[in-house]
């Protein structure tokens, strides 16, 4: 597998979602704009949202924007990388691809969608007073570790979802579920204490609420907890590997 | 140069999906077992093509998915020295709603490319399509043999070393259709291995250099093209006959001395079989535009109660010459009793171009509709060799026969008129 064929895909990815309109790719990034509007003027000057301990209007609408800018790249790369190999039966039935790189496509279309919203998002803190810090230097490497968590996960997951149709629903709803479960819409400190201790154990936590703390509250993160997300993820693509190993003519028969 | 040793595949299949993966966690069987290939083994040299024959589901195109890298085989070595591609089904791996050219791209990048690549092939790829302004617009929108003709180009230009051509081929036109084996032969003679899988068997006698038989997954025979293509039409043969009587496939000996399959179901005998020239006298040679008579005698071994028996011309390429039998002629038989000996006389002008040609003899039972038969009861090829020498009064010409041309110039057209 080589880069080129990655890149290929991933800007077919981009272009051919909304491939025959006028606006074409400008789509797919219509939608971040139209969600970050929504978050900081709707929730902040409508709703009067506040965030507790700050005196910004946007705050709230900021906090929301970093969780869900970082969700919506860590959720789209898993459930798309889980199904990847159902959507794109008609290339790896007929053409040879080296089947576990193969997903990285979506990895990479992902994150030039997270790159241009994290664009408008730093705009928007521009303008708007809130102001950034040089913590956010750290984004890039909290990124990386996120997304190769979401590849492993996805990659892990899609191995199965070629024999067990199902689990592809059954991962939407639990991506509904634990989207709730991670404080993005709430704040951490509203949880009850018992719901407090299981949030160590969620590892999209881990990642959320480093945005949370860069953007919010400008401190440099612990970066404890994405370590042990880095190690969990090696885990997970090494058990995928083998499972893949073990699977692999399996599925190429099976498409 | 390809080479394949000792593959083996077999087919799990499954009532559902996920008895799949219950099987693997639980460990208990949950399939049956269809055996694809088993044991294959062949080897295409650099410059040489191979054909594949067998009926439906002998594992032609299982040989061809293992050999393109898309399935893996469960045992067995495949070795290819550099790419291979291929002309497999219809729009390998296209994207339908991606235009021509972007299509060129993303499967130019899935066959090895890099986009450099591809830029500076692009025009070539286009041209040899033929397509013209069609390649601007989505690949839905086109024709089977307009994808054919893009997917055959990209594969090409993609240098393979090697290359696969299935039945996909056939989707073009005739005149597209001979560009591509123009193209194929010139990859061929640039020292390209080719193997080539269809149920055109003139075309594998045409281009092939060697040829194996499948059925079931197994090699059953494997030489020159024409011999496996007589072992395949006396397999069909078999089939034909519903498996209701035995089949004896027995080698022959002509008089030439050369060996053909002699398939027959048991039922019928071939006594002899003579060619003469108008003066009676059996001949081994004659010149092109005589009367020659063919005499052969067919033995009943059972009662036959609308016996019909064929004549096949074929040249030294074991192309088909001419072919015909009692029944579509419309000549009257008699049925045979059990012992009874039957003696057929053909006689018939001969105006074919110099060159070998052989005779074999076909015998049916019970004619029915416009040119079949519901019991096959013997095939018997090639059981004489006829070398035709030119007519030294014909006039001068190359091609399968004197179409004997009448041609008339006209003089002194003023060209302004």
């Amino acid at each position: 597998m080589n880069l080129s064929l990655i890149l290929e895909l991933a800007k077919r990815d981009i272009t051919e979602k909304y491939s025959g309109s006028t606006l074409g790719a400008l789509w797919n990034f219509i939608y971040p704009l139209v969600d970050i509007f929504i978050f900081t003027v709707i929730f902040a000057n409508l709703m009067g949202s506040r965030l507790p301990g700050s005196s910004s209007v946007y705050a709230y609408g900021f906090y929301l924007t970093s969780g869900v800018i970082a969700w919506n790249a860590f959720s789209n790369t898993v459930t798309r990388t889980s199904t990847v190999f159902l959507d794109k039966k008609y290339i790896i039935s007929k053409v040879k691809v080296d089947l576990s790189s193969f997903p990285l496509y979506i990895a990479v279309s992902e994150s030039i969608t997270y790159v241009v919203t994290m664009g408008i998002f730093l705009f928007l803190l521009l303008i708007s007073g809130y102001g950034v810090s040089r913590v956010i230097l750290f984004v890039p490497f909290i990124y990386i570790i996120q997304q190769i968590f979401a590849y492993s996960l996805g990659f892990f997951v899609g191995v199965f979802v070629v024999f067990v149709r199902d689990l592809k629903e059954i991962v939407g709803i639990m991506f509904k579920i634990w989207f709730w479960f991670t404080p993005i819409v709430y704040l951490y400190d509203v949880l009850p204490d018992i719901v407090k201790k299981l949030m160590v154990y969620n590892p999209a936590f881990s990642f959320i609420h480093l945005y949370q703390t860069i953007f919010i509250y400008k401190e440099i993160p612990s970066l404890k907890p994405i370590l042990y997300l880095l190690l969990l993820s090696l885990v997970i693509l090494f058990f995928a590997g083998i499972i893949f190993k073990k699977l692999e003519k399996d599925i190429r028969d099976f498409m | 140069m390809i080479k394949v040793s000792g593959v083996s595949k077999k087919f799990k299949l499954y009532h559902t999906p996920t008895d799949r993966l219950k099987e693997k966690i639980l460990r208990k069987k949950y399939h049956r077992e269809i055996t694809a290939l088993e044991n294959i083994s062949f080897e295409v040299k650099e410059g040489q093509t191979l054909g594949i024959v067998g009926q439906n589901g002998a594992g032609k195109s299982t040989i061809l998915k293992v050999l393109s890298g898309v399935m893996l085989p469960d045992d067995g070595l495949i070795e290819v020295d550099g790419k291979i591609t291929g002309l497999l089904e219809l729009g390998t791996g296209f994207d339908q709603e991606l235009t021509g050219i972007e299509n060129i791209f993303m499967n130019g990048t899935f066959l090895g490319m890099d986009k450099n690549e591809i830029e500076r092939k692009k025009d070539d790829i286009i041209d040899f399509t033929e397509l013209g302004d069609f390649i601007y617009d989505p690949i839905k929108t086109y024709s089977s043999g307009m994808l054919m003709r893009l997917a055959f180009s990209i594969a090409m230009h993609a240098e393979p070393k090697c290359f696969l051509v299935d039945e996909a081929l056939s989707v073009g036109d005739a005149y597209f259709q001979q560009k591509c084996m123009r193209k194929i032969l010139e990859f061929k003679n640039n020292g390209g291995s080719i193997i080539f899988v269809s149920h055109d068997m003139n075309a594998v006698k045409t281009i092939c250099d060697s040829a194996i038989l499948l059925d079931h997954g197994h090699i059953i025979s494997s030489g020159d093209p024409k011999d496996i293509i007589d072992y395949y039409h006396g397999m069909i043969l078999q089939k034909a006959h519903m498996g209701d009587a035995e089949v004896i496939v027995n080698e022959v000996k002509d008089r030439t001395d050369h060996k053909t399959p002699n398939v027959s179901t048991g039922e019928v005998e071939l006594l002899s079989f003579k060619v003469l020239n108008s003066k009676d006298e059996e001949i081994l040679h004659i010149e092109s535009e005589q009367v020659i008579k063919v005499i052969y005698q067919v033995k009943a071994l059972k009662e036959l109660s609308d016996p019909h028996f064929g004549l096949h011309v074929r040249n030294n390429l074991g192309v088909s010459v001419f072919e015909t039998n009692t029944y579509c002629i419309g000549a009257k038989t008699f049925s045979l009793k059990k012992g009874q000996i039957a003696e057929l006389k053909w006689e018939f002008f001969f105006p074919l171009s110099a060159g070998d040609y052989s005779f074999s003899v076909g015998v049916a039972n019970k004619g029915y509709g416009r040119d079949a038969f519901e019991e096959y009861l013997l095939m018997a090829h090639d059981i004489e060799v006829l070398k035709v020498i030119p007519n030294s009064s014909s006039i001068i010409y190359t091609g399968v026969f004197n179409m004997k041309p009448k041609v008339t110039i006209q003089e002194g057209i003023d060209s302004s008129c």
